[in-house]
Parts: C-alpha cells; structure tokens; sequence
C-alpha cells in the first residue's frame, strides 16, 4: 500500500472538504431542475465529487510522460463521472440494466453536470495553482536577489580582511635588517620593495579601482623581495603589454595568485623556480594568468581560502562572464589564469563564451 | 674544562643564517656554527656527523620543517626555535619554558637567550615531545586524507578543478563524467574507485553510477516505487536515486 501512497498526494483533509461543499452547492442549485428530492440529488454529487477527486489526484501524480497532464486530468474527470454516477445508482439500489435502459437520460445528465461542474472545479485549481506558482517564483527571485547582495558583502570583506601577513613582513624586515649592516644598497632596494608593496597591500591605502599595470608593478614589488630573500631559488618573468597596463582590473587578486606559486610551487620544492605573469587580450577575453614550474598540486592538498575567495568575487563582478582556470604547466608546475571580458564587451553584460568544454578523457 | 659548544643553523633564507651567525659570532664568539642547513632534511647525517649540542631551527622552512626536525632530533641536542611571527607559538614555547628568538633579531633578548643558554647547553636536554606535536597539529593543517582536486584534460590542458566545484560524477561508459555549474569534463577514474577518495561527508552515492556533492542538492522529489529524484543547484539536471540509496533522504 505504502508504495502507492505517492499517488495520493495532495489528497487533503482540505481538498475534500472543498469538494464536499461544491457538492452541496450544486445539488442544491440543481434541485430546482429536477423532480429528485435534495437528500437524492446530494448523494449522486457526493459519488461523483469523491469519484472524481481521487481519479483528478491520482492523474496529477501519475508519472506518465505520454500525454500532457491536462489531457489526463480531464479524462480523468470523465472517467470519475461515469464511475461516480454508477456508483450513485448502485448505493441508491438500482441494478446496473436498469440504468442503462430506462433511467438511461438521467445517468447522462448526472454524468455531464459531473463534468460540467468537474471541468470548472480544474479550472479553478489550476488559476489557484498558477498564482501559487507566481508567489513562489517572486520568493526565490527575492531571496536570489538578497543572496547575491550578501555575497557582494561578503567579497567586500573578504577584501577588506586581506591584509599583509605578519610573517613576510617581519621576516622581510630580518632581511632588511642583516642587509642594513652587510650591504646597505641592496637594504634600500629591498625596502624600496617593501614600501612599494604596502601601498597597495594595506587594505586602508589600497583604492576600489586599481589597474592590471599598478597590480603587476605590485605583484613585481613582491617577486623582488622574494627573490632577494630566497636567493637563488626564485626567478620572475613579467609579459605584460604596455596597451594592457590601463585596463582596469579587480584589486588583490593577482597578488594571491604569486603568493600562492611562491607558497605552494616554488617555495616547497627546494630547486629554484620561475614565476611568470602573462597579461593578453584575445577574442574579447581579458587574460591574466600565473605560472610557476614549482611542485604542482598535489590532488589532496587543499585549494586553500584565497583561491575561493577570488572565484566569489569574479562571480559577484561579471558574473558567468570571468572565472578562474587552474592548470598544470608544462613540464612542471602550475597556471592559475583569471579570465575577464576584455573591452569588447564591459563587465557583466555580453554573451559569456559557452564554457562548456566537453575534453578528452585523462586521469584524475 | 668541556669541548667548544657547537651549533647547527637551520633557516631556508640564507641572509636570516649569516645574520644569526654573526650575531651569534658577536654574542657567543666560543660557539661554534658546525653546519648550516636550508631545511631539517638531514638531521640524522649531520648529528651523526657533528654531534652539535645545540640547534636554531627555524619553524617555518619546505620540505622538513622546524617542528618535524625538533621530532627527530628528540633528547640528543638542545633546540632554539626560530620565528618570524606567530603568536600561538610563542605563547606555547613561554609556557613550555622552551627556547625560541623571535625575526627581526633585538639585540637584547638575542643576548639574554645566550646567557641561558651558555649555562643549559651543557646538561640533559629538556623533554619538549608534547609540546612540539600540539604545536605540529595546530600549525600544520591535515591534507591528504580525501581527494581535493581533481585533474582532467581539456584540449590540450590539464585542468585542476576543486572538488566542492563539482555537482556530481556520473559513469560513461568507460569514462566518468565529471560536471561543474558551467563545464563538463570525462576522467578516467571510475566512479567506485573516486568513491574511496572523496570525503564521505561531502560526496554522496546516490546510484549505481552517479556520486553527487551534497552541497549542491537544491531538492529532493520522490518519485513512485521509492525512487527520489534530485533537483540541482544552478544546473538544469535532474539526478535518480536508486532504491538502496533512499535512506539517505529520509527524514530530510
């Protein structure tokens, strides 16, 4: 029984209460029609009402695809008419012959007020639904709507909260300091390189907009202390076109992308490295990507909270139109690459490229 | 009257070692640098080697790092911990009374902490296991249980994607499809095999041949003969869930 139950859903303590009242009302608006006394006429209605609704219940659940579920719905309403109007005969012990000989007329006209009144109560159940449906789209756009403002929130602080960590600084500052005694040139530029990053760092002097060439010259700022720190075991590339430099570009997010191959590619291989940033603009796409020929990712090594981070905020900006690619370099390493609309098509507007990329199969 | 002490300096940036050294060499002009070392890789070799009395390790290096190097080095040498910044450490080595300087050297301090030193270096080293592996289990952060990427190629790349992008895996033939919100990509890893790599509590069998990440579950309809169907997250397909798996979703 229980794995029927599915298609009486929606059979409601209501619904028949709803019918039973229709019920009523149309045998008292049809008692002045006909000779049958009311008591008469409310059984014939209530067979066919409850017929009917257990039939329109079971079709609106039935998971058939041939036919539309209107169609069913109202076939359903014919079938439960008949049924119901035999079985209004049968309760008030009429023989099925005799309802279909003599009492032949009053069986077709029980049966098409059964679908007159049946048809109706449909109609008013799908209005009922549509409205229904309405309020709950309204809901969800209204709710998606507030999830979007919460997620802007939410990348606004996530940016607010990226701030410069305490270990580079104070280890930079040991450098500095060693330098500053050793070989004071090499302390200044250092500093130089310091002083050149905090600007842009510290979420209190950094500005909403900034662009690809202030964000390179940052992400250089960066490099260059590193490579003084770790000595030989760091190399960095810039391939950023100079037409490219005035594009704007989001603040911050660059940076977490050399953080990261210095952090989880160079720096744990204990080899030197190279660092390269690339910025190229093609087919309307705005690139902007990091390679490192350091150790690669391991396939259970976490993602860490920077790279979510840049993918919210890309989502929140444009929308489908940018994302983040992480890739694995060849020979070795990895490119992490932000794709952004290029000046073809300005942000959040513009066909997205159909992202949809179907590869050939490799291991996972 | 004893040997020279010797020490051994253990940081991966090389100006961090000379400047310890020459501070050292200032402070404690007896003490003897034996080796310097870019990470604790070859602990072992060089005690083995040197027998030092003392090391400086620094916490932070790749590969070996200064806590895992503490581990190895166990009661055979007296260790000084080396940090940049981390304020957890350093509450723990101040109740451990264990020895650590603190990036960027003040000169003070640095002296204070040979002067003890000077005095400990001759006895038993201190027993600091305890300490050194609750400071391991909050500094380092446990990878490599579960599958957190996974690799399949597009075109001519190998793409890396993270696993909480993935809505569900779903077996192709000889192939596992691999979907995201907005690609669609075949690995050849099957689905039976992905199944003892993903974190159980994120990733759910819900047929035969489909796994799908339970954060992307928008709903959960069910259908006729106890057969559910899932309804995804920002994607337009519609996931069954066979018989043996419906009680994941019961009283949801």
């Amino acid at each position: 029984m229980n794995r029927y139950a599915p298609l009486f859903e929606g059979l409601t303590l209501r619904r028949v209460l709803v019918v039973s009242l229709l019920c009523v009302f149309v045998a008292s608006v049809s008692v002045w029609f006909f000779i049958n006394t009311w008591l008469d006429l409310l059984v014939s209605a209530l067979c066919v009402g409850y017929t009917s609704m257990v039939l329109f219940t079971a079709a609106t659940n039935l998971p058939q695809r041939r036919l539309p579920p209107w169609v069913a719905q109202v076939i359903s309403i014919i079938l439960g008419s008949f049924l119901g109007t035999v079985l209004a005969g049968l309760v008030k012990g009429r023989g099925i012959a005799t309802m279909f000989s003599e009492r032949f007329f009053g069986v077709l006209i029980t049966m098409g007020l059964g679908i007159g009144f049946g048809c109706w109560a449909v109609w008013i159940y799908y209005t009922r639904q549509r409205e229904a449906r309405h309020a709950a789209e309204l809901a969800r756009a209204q709710a998606e709507r507030s999830q979007l403002e919460k997620n802007v929130l939410q990348a606004r602080l996530a940016l607010m909260q990226a701030q410069v960590e305490p270990h580079f600084l104070f280890n930079t500052l040991a450098n500095v300091q060693h330098l500053v005694e050793t070989d004071p040139a090499a302390a200044s530029r250092m500093l130089e390189s310091l002083i050149q990053y905090l600007r842009a760092a510290l979420p209190q002097m950094r500005e909403d907009a900034t662009t690809i060439g202030r964000e390179t010259d940052m992400a250089r700022a960066f490099l260059d202390i590193h490579r003084m720190r770790m000595g030989s075991r760091l190399d960095y590339e810039l391939e950023v076109p100079e037409a490219l430099r005035a594009r704007p570009f989001p603040p911050m997010m660059l940076i977490s992308l050399v953080e990261n191959a210095i952090k989880h590619g160079v720096d744990p291989c204990c080899e030197c490295g190279t660092v390269t940033i690339r910025a190229a603009e093609e087919a309307g796409t705005l690139r902007l990507s990091v390679a490192d020929t350091g150790e690669g990712i391991s396939v259970k090594k976490g993602t860490g909270v920077g790279l979510t981070n840049i993918r919210e905020r890309l989502k929140t900006l444009y929308g489908p139109g940018a994302r983040l690619v992480i890739e694995e370099n060849a020979p070795r390493g990895v490119v992490a690459t932000i794709e952004v609309p290029g000046q073809a098509a300005g942000p959040a507007d513009g066909p997205a490229p159909d992202p949809v990329a179907r590869g050939g199969p490799a291991t996972a | 009257m004893a040997a020279a002490p010797t020490a051994v300096i253990a940081d991966d940036e090389p100006l961090l070692r000379a400047q310890l050294r020459s501070r050292l060499a200032r402070l404690w002009p007896e003490l003897a640098i034996v080796r310097e070392m870019e990470n604790g890789r070859d602990i072992e070799q060089v005690i083995a080697d040197h027998a030092p009395g003392l090391f400086f390790l620094d916490i932070h290096m790749p590969g070996v790092n200064g806590l895992e190097a503490a581990r190895v080095i166990g009661k055979r040498a007296h260790v000084v911990f080396v940090t940049a910044f981390d304020q957890y450490a350093v509450e723990a080595f101040e109740q451990g009374a264990i020895d650590y300087v603190l990036k960027p050297f003040n000169e003070e301090r640095l002296a204070n902490t040979v002067e003890r030193l000077r005095e400990r270096v001759g006895g038993a080293p201190p027993a600091m296991e305890e300490l050194v592996e609750r400071l391991a289990g909050r500094l380092a952060p446990r990878n490599g249980e579960h599958l957190r990427w996974i690799k399949a190629s597009v075109g001519q790349s190998v793409r890396m994607i993270p696993v909480e992008e993935i809505l569900f895996f779903q077996s192709d033939e000889k192939y596992t499809r691999v979907v995201t919100a907005e690609a669609e990509m075949l690995i050849r890893k099957p689905i039976r095999e992905l199944l003892g790599e993903l974190d159980p509590e994120k990733f759910w069998q819900v047929h035969r041949a489909t796994i799908v990440n339970v954060e992307a579950i928008a709903s959960v309809r069910r259908g006729l003969k106890d057969q559910a169907e899932i309804a995804l997250k920002g994607h337009g397909a519609t996931l069954l869930v066979s018989r043996n798996f419906t009680h994941l979703f019961r009283q949801m």
